[in-house]
């Protein structure tokens, strides 16, 4: 029986169906790249980009920046037809992005630069691009003396100067985990990062919210020194605030950020293309110059200015300081980590 | 001629497609919202109360009574400095109510970040309170204000004023004044006469005043996390961290719906209170 009611349905299905044919099936639209928010987005776009579009008949492409875990979320809710081809992920989300069966592997058989990376960015389900490196960040006009190691944080001089974050970023994760296995633990055991973030509460001014929040409390003079990313310092730096990175002896803390193509993506050999221009070493050259200061993962890119100052001359002396650590494990217990720093870590 | 509808009565048909809107749009999103929060894992395969129970452990309690706390403290303290505004207010010169209005205003026409942001700078290490204390030699050392609980419920406080203060005074401008002048002529003090006159009299705008408050307090996320910092869990920021850090949507989910119907049944509660106070008024 043909009711009022359903006719109206019929015609409303229709209606939509016809204002918006991406319903039915996977439309051919352009290349959409998830790059990060802020300074990743602006690199990419001078950059990458343009050097993407010579290289691939100018095809179109656009640039939406997120967050990692926005990124999977909005994937997630769209698997079979998703907004988003290529993805830019943190060492957690990324395996969190492969579990949930996000990501296609990349075709490493049929890549150019894909063996001139170094080993540790070779990730056949998502090559790593480039390294964010965490080290110590100090106020140079009240610290006369550079820290050297994690454990500078620790001592007495620096009571209610020190800053770091919760455990919701992969920065504050990282640094648990860094200052554990300096005290005798591991991935696997943190035991020791707490205790020691116990016995650093009175040197503590603040446990920002995010690293953004904590990079600007040096600004206010909040604090004067915590773990702190080298790039978010590098902007800081540019815009006259006195901040100072430096590589503490036991090493700067690497994460590997890793380029993803997204499973079902209807651009698929785009998004190919996109990751081949990102692993490009003339891509890699320009973007580890000033004012980006990206750090490479191609080998055949030359270290040279800040990067070369500060983190490493060449790879050979970057896999010697650069700590990288394993997220799968991190991964695991992460979620009890975060509710126990919420448990004891009051100020 | 076709008999009129009393002009009071409309037909609840044409509140149909808003009714229809609101159920697709809000109710069926809430709808999924609980049928998430009763998967066991993450991964959303395994169907069970886990993420219920895990939520009413002593630490997820904990944290839903410390955001209602949180919301008591802020409405408290807006209610007191808030009355006393809006009292001053209703007898001032109309030339300077323009001026009050528009610096009570200010808050909500500036937005959230900034005005965080310029507590971040009050507040700090060496921000205006600090040092003002440290040159007038009262202290020797900064005192840490920021990332601390009454840190973070002042300035909380600051941000939801316009919400209590405009009821309050809505409430106040209606009270005739002839009362009071009746109060006193009768022998009351002009405390009894606040207690006994204007007080009752304004209670349904203390009502709303502490309701919007509240409710604005408790689901401040950017003023709590970055006044309060890292370290304060709150729901909101306790909701955040799972379905964003940990993409547990299944707990997260059981969070938000715990903190909806929490909320919920403080809202109906003030609703109670309102519907007696008005009472009370009229009476």
């Amino acid at each position: 029986m043909t009711t009022r009611r359903s006719l109206l349905q019929a015609s409303l299905t229709l209606g939509a169906m016809h204002a918006f044919p991406g319903m039915g099936v996977a439309q051919a639209r352009r290349l959409v790249f998830a790059t990060f928010t802020g300074s990743w987005e602006e690199a990419h776009r001078d950059v990458l980009v343009p050097y993407f579009r010579k290289a691939n008949n100018n095809a179109e492409i656009t640039l939406d920046p997120m967050l990692s875990v926005d990124q999977i979320a909005k994937v997630t809710a769209a698997r079979s037809n998703p907004p988003i081809d290529v993805m830019l992920h943190d060492p957690g989300p990324a395996l969190t992005a492969i579990a949930q069966d996000l990501v296609e592997p990349f075709p490493v058989a049929q890549s150019k630069h894909y063996k001139d990376l170094i080993p540790e960015a070779q990730e056949p389900m998502g090559p790593a691009i480039f390294f964010q490196a965490v080290g110590i960040t100090y106020n140079p006009d009240k610290i006369k003396t550079p820290p050297t190691s994690w454990r500078d944080l620790w001592k007495p001089e620096f009571k209610g100067r020190v800053g770091i974050t919760n455990l919701n970023s992969t920065l504050g994760t990282g640094f648990l985990v860094e200052i554990s296995k300096m005290f005798g633990g591991s991935e696997a055991n943190v035991e020791p990062g707490f205790k020691a973030i116990s016995d650093l509460k009175p040197n503590l001014a603040a446990v920002a919210a995010n690293p953004g929040a904590l990079a600007t409390l040096y600004q206010q003079g909040q604090i004067d020194i915590g773990p702190g990313n080298f790039n978010a310092i590098q902007i800081l730096k540019a815009r006259g605030v006195p901040v100072e990175f430096v590589r503490p002896k036991e090493g700067a803390i690497a994460f590997k950020t890793t380029i993803h193509v997204v499973k079902n993506t209807p651009n698929k050999e785009l998004a190919v293309a996109l990751i081949e221009a990102a692993m490009a070493p003339e891509v890699q050259t320009r973007l580890m110059q000033s004012p980006y200061l990206i750090v490479p993962t191609n080998t055949k890119v030359k270290m040279e200015g800040e990067i070369a100052k500060v983190l490493a001359r060449d790879h050979a002396e970057l896999k010697k300081s650069f700590v990288f650590q394993d997220w799968k494990k991190i991964n695991e217990q992460r979620a009890q980590w975060i509710e126990r720093f919420g448990r004891e870590i009051k100020l | 001629m076709t008999e009129r509808l009393p002009v009071t009565v409309y037909p609840l048909r044409l509140a149909a497609p808003l009714a229809l809107f609101m159920a697709l749009f809000f109710l069926a999103p809430l709808v999924v919202l609980a049928i998430v929060s009763l998967y066991t894992d993450p991964q959303m395969t395994q169907w069970g109360g886990t993420q219920w129970v895990k939520m009413f452990d002593r630490f997820g309690i904990g944290v839903l009574l410390d955001t209602l706390l949180l919301g008591l403290q802020v409405t408290l303290l807006c209610l007191v400095l808030g009355y006393a505004l809006a009292w001053t207010y209703v007898r001032m010169p109309p030339r300077l109510q323009t001026v009050v209005i528009f610096v009570v205003m200010m808050p909500l026409l500036t937005s959230v970040v900034v005005r965080t942001f310029a507590w971040i700078v009050i507040l700090g290490r060496q921000g205006i309170v600090n040092s003002v204390l440290m040159d007038l030699s009262l202290i020797d050392a900064p005192l840490r204000l920021l990332y601390t609980r009454t840190g973070l419920v002042v300035a909380l406080a600051n941000v939801q004023m316009p919400l209590m203060v405009l009821p309050l005074i809505n409430a106040l401008q209606r009270i005739d004044p002839n009362l009071s002048d009746a109060s006193s002529v009768l022998g009351a003090s002009d405390w009894r006469t606040f207690y006994r006159v204007t007080m009752p009299l304004s209670l349904p705008g203390v009502v709303a005043g502490c309701l919007l408050t509240f409710a604005a307090a408790i689901t401040a996320f950017i003023s709590q996390s970055l006044i309060g910092g890292g370290q304060m869990l709150f729901m909101p920021m306790y909701l955040y961290q799972q379905a964003s850090a940990l993409s547990n949507y299944p707990f997260a989910a059981a969070i938000s719906v715990t903190f909806l119907i929490a909320v919920l049944l403080c809202v109906s509660a003030f609703n109670v209170l309102g519907r007696m106070s008005r009472g009370y008024a009229h009476s």
